[in-house]
């Protein structure tokens, strides 16, 4: 068990390890401005600094994501289910709902915080956008895809529509939904901070959005790394749980979680 | 054939290659002579769109001081974001739009700027409310749990802060523009005293000003900046470019409705109309009352000292420059 979970992870730790040497080392070899580029050893210090101000920032982003990231989840296994049933909602609602991957977050986040107002809400929307269509895209293939032997059984059988969903083409879509999720986990911390740029409060709670514009405008990039580093693992939790999701789903029936 | 008759094709040949060079020649050495000596190129980076903030050096290109000072200058677009003051520090531009925080915390993490130029003599930026609203002077609005529109990190939001200790209020970017403010949803609005206001009048929104340098805080805001190395090794086209500049501003300042329309070419989003009455609300803080005309643009060691002095206490800078002379240059004019 251990000697396994060691062979997991020791290729990317060591990669992580070879990159930060590398960067260390640049950063010694050409010297450059610490307002261009700070060294490792900078944003360590300014993780272990402004720790209190950095958990405080991850806890406020994190909530939002998970947010923003489970209503898109709800609605995307909703809509991507209900597409599968009808060819012709499919056809109509199917382009529509592909532009929003089209949606240039940055240019109507501002409109967000006009309709949804100062706060959460606003980054959790921004995230649902963002988030929503690797889970309808990811649903609906899955839906698609289910055997059309076993559909054919289920019809022979009398089996509802309903419990044709519930019963076979859901569990068969759970490998491709469980892919669309962690997709959608990545990009939902990208959305939420994306919102929170134009309309988080600030202050010292204050979220990693507003921290990264902050240490901006005052030309602390080592701020900027670390806050980077934290809304980074703040995307690799809401990952991680994903994942966990899939392996309990999937372990006992499907081969990618063996 | 006889070998005089062999030879001659090629001697005409020779003497008229040799003709031709001749002619050749003498184009590049007269035209050399005639030619006037190539001018600097010089790019000045703006951290926003034109408008009339810019104006002086709009009015300077537009009558071609520049060019009769033997450089050749290109005022780079900015928008929201555009980081100027780095772009200058790391030498992709020579000349960039910065305020006096900017240079002094840039410097300390090793981007050694110098201010050649300051457009305002006293600062432009301000906070908004609505004249509807109850507040009276920035004290009341920062004594409320308002919601302000503000950039995070400025220091004279820490200036504020400091000032009155206890303040309930709410801080949100100023990334949807006015619309918030407009609507209510916020009820203070970061402004430079000679733009958003301007805005809102047009719209018929009445608004009240509450000037930042009259309460206390009055840093440089737009200056002119380059890199230490680079000045010291071009400070006879710097000098030309900065009395370009203070002529361009006296220019500007006489007469903006002559300038105002080429500016509003480059930035159509903003009306004639509001270029006109912002250039009007600027006038007195690019050249104080009473000021010489030379004052334009210069700067003083004690206002430096001042503003180091502030935002060492305010905690954006660990400690204020050694010399406040080593961070500009009054160009001899």
């Amino acid at each position: 068990m251990i000697r396994r979970a060691f062979h997991a992870a020791f290729p990317p730790v060591a990669v992580v390890v070879a990159l930060l040497a590398a960067w260390q080392a640049a950063v010694w070899a050409f010297a450059p401005s610490e307002f261009l580029v700070p060294s490792p050893m900078a944003v360590a210090r300014a993780l272990r600094d402004g720790s209190g101000q950095l958990l405080a920032a991850a806890r406020l982003t994190g909530l939002s994501a998970a947010a923003g990231f489970a209503l898109a989840a709800g609605i995307g296994i909703v809509l991507g289910s209900v597409l599968s049933a009808s060819r012709f909602l499919m056809r109509g609602l199917y382009p529509i709902a592909t532009l929003l991957q089209m949606v240039p977050l940055v240019a109507i986040a501002p409109l967000l915080v006009v309709w949804c107002g100062y706060g959460a809400r606003t980054s959790i929307a921004s995230a649902v956008i963002v988030s929503l269509f690797p889970v309808l895209a990811a649903t609906l293939d899955g839906m698609r895809s289910t055997d059309p032997g076993l559909v054919e059984l289920f019809q022979v059988n009398r089996a509802t529509r309903l419990q044709r969903w519930w019963k076979l083409e859901l569990p068969w879509a759970i490998p491709s939904i469980v892919t669309g999720l962690r997709i959608a986990a990545g990009l939902a911390v990208i959305g939420t901070i994306v919102g929170e740029f134009v309309g988080a409060f600030a202050g010292e709670d204050a979220p990693v959005g507003i921290l990264i514009t902050s240490a901006l405008r005052e030309n602390r990039t080592d701020m900027v790394f670390a806050a980077v580093f934290v809304a980074s693992a703040v995307g690799f939790a809401l990952f991680g749980v994903v994942s966990l999701l899939g392996w309990v789903l999937l372990r006992r029936w499907h081969a990618s979680a063996r | 054939m006889p070998m005089r008759n062999m030879l001659r094709p090629f001697t005409i040949r020779t003497s008229t290659i040799t003709l031709a060079c001749a002619l050749l020649g003498a184009l590049v050495l007269g035209g050399a002579a005639a030619r006037a000596p190539e001018p600097v190129k010089l790019r000045l980076q703006l951290n926003w769109v034109p408008e009339p903030e810019f104006g002086g050096m709009y009015a300077a290109q537009q009558d071609g001081l520049y060019a009769k000072a033997g450089i050749e200058v290109e005022l780079i677009k900015g928008a929201a974001g555009t980081p100027a003051p780095q772009m200058a520090a790391s030498g992709q531009v020579e000349f960039a739009i910065a305020s006096g925080d900017q240079l002094l915390s840039l410097n300390e993490k090793g981007g050694d700027l110098v201010a050649v130029f300051s457009v305002f003599q006293q600062s432009p930026m301000g906070v908004m409310v609505k004249a509807d609203s109850k507040f009276n002077s920035i004290e009341d609005l920062w004594k409320s749990d308002s919601t302000v529109a503000m950039e995070a990190g400025l220091p004279y939001l820490k200036f504020l802060n400091r000032k009155y200790p206890g303040s309930k209020v709410k801080i949100v970017p100023t990334g949807t523009g006015l619309a918030a403010f407009e609507r209510g949803a916020v009820q203070g609005q970061q402004c430079f005293i000679s733009a958003e206001p301007v805005q809102m009048e047009l719209k018929k929104v009445p608004v009240r000003v509450f000037s930042l340098a009259v309460s206390g805080y009055d840093p440089y805001v737009e200056l002119v900046v380059t890199k230490r190395s680079w000045l010291e090794a071009h400070r006879a086209e710097a000098a030309k470019f900065v009395n370009a500049l203070r002529e361009g501003w006296i220019r500007y300042q006489a007469e903006p409705a002559k300038y105002n329309p080429g500016i509003a070419k480059l930035n159509p989003a903003m009306s004639l109309e509001a270029m006109d009455m912002a250039a009007r609300k600027q006038h007195d803080m690019v050249m104080l009352p009473g000021s010489a005309p030379a004052d334009v643009g210069t700067m003083t060691a004690e206002r430096w000292k001042t503003l180091s002095t502030h935002l060492v206490e305010l905690g954006s800078i660990k400690e204020a420059p050694k010399s406040p002379d080593a961070v500009f240059w009054n160009a001899p004019k």
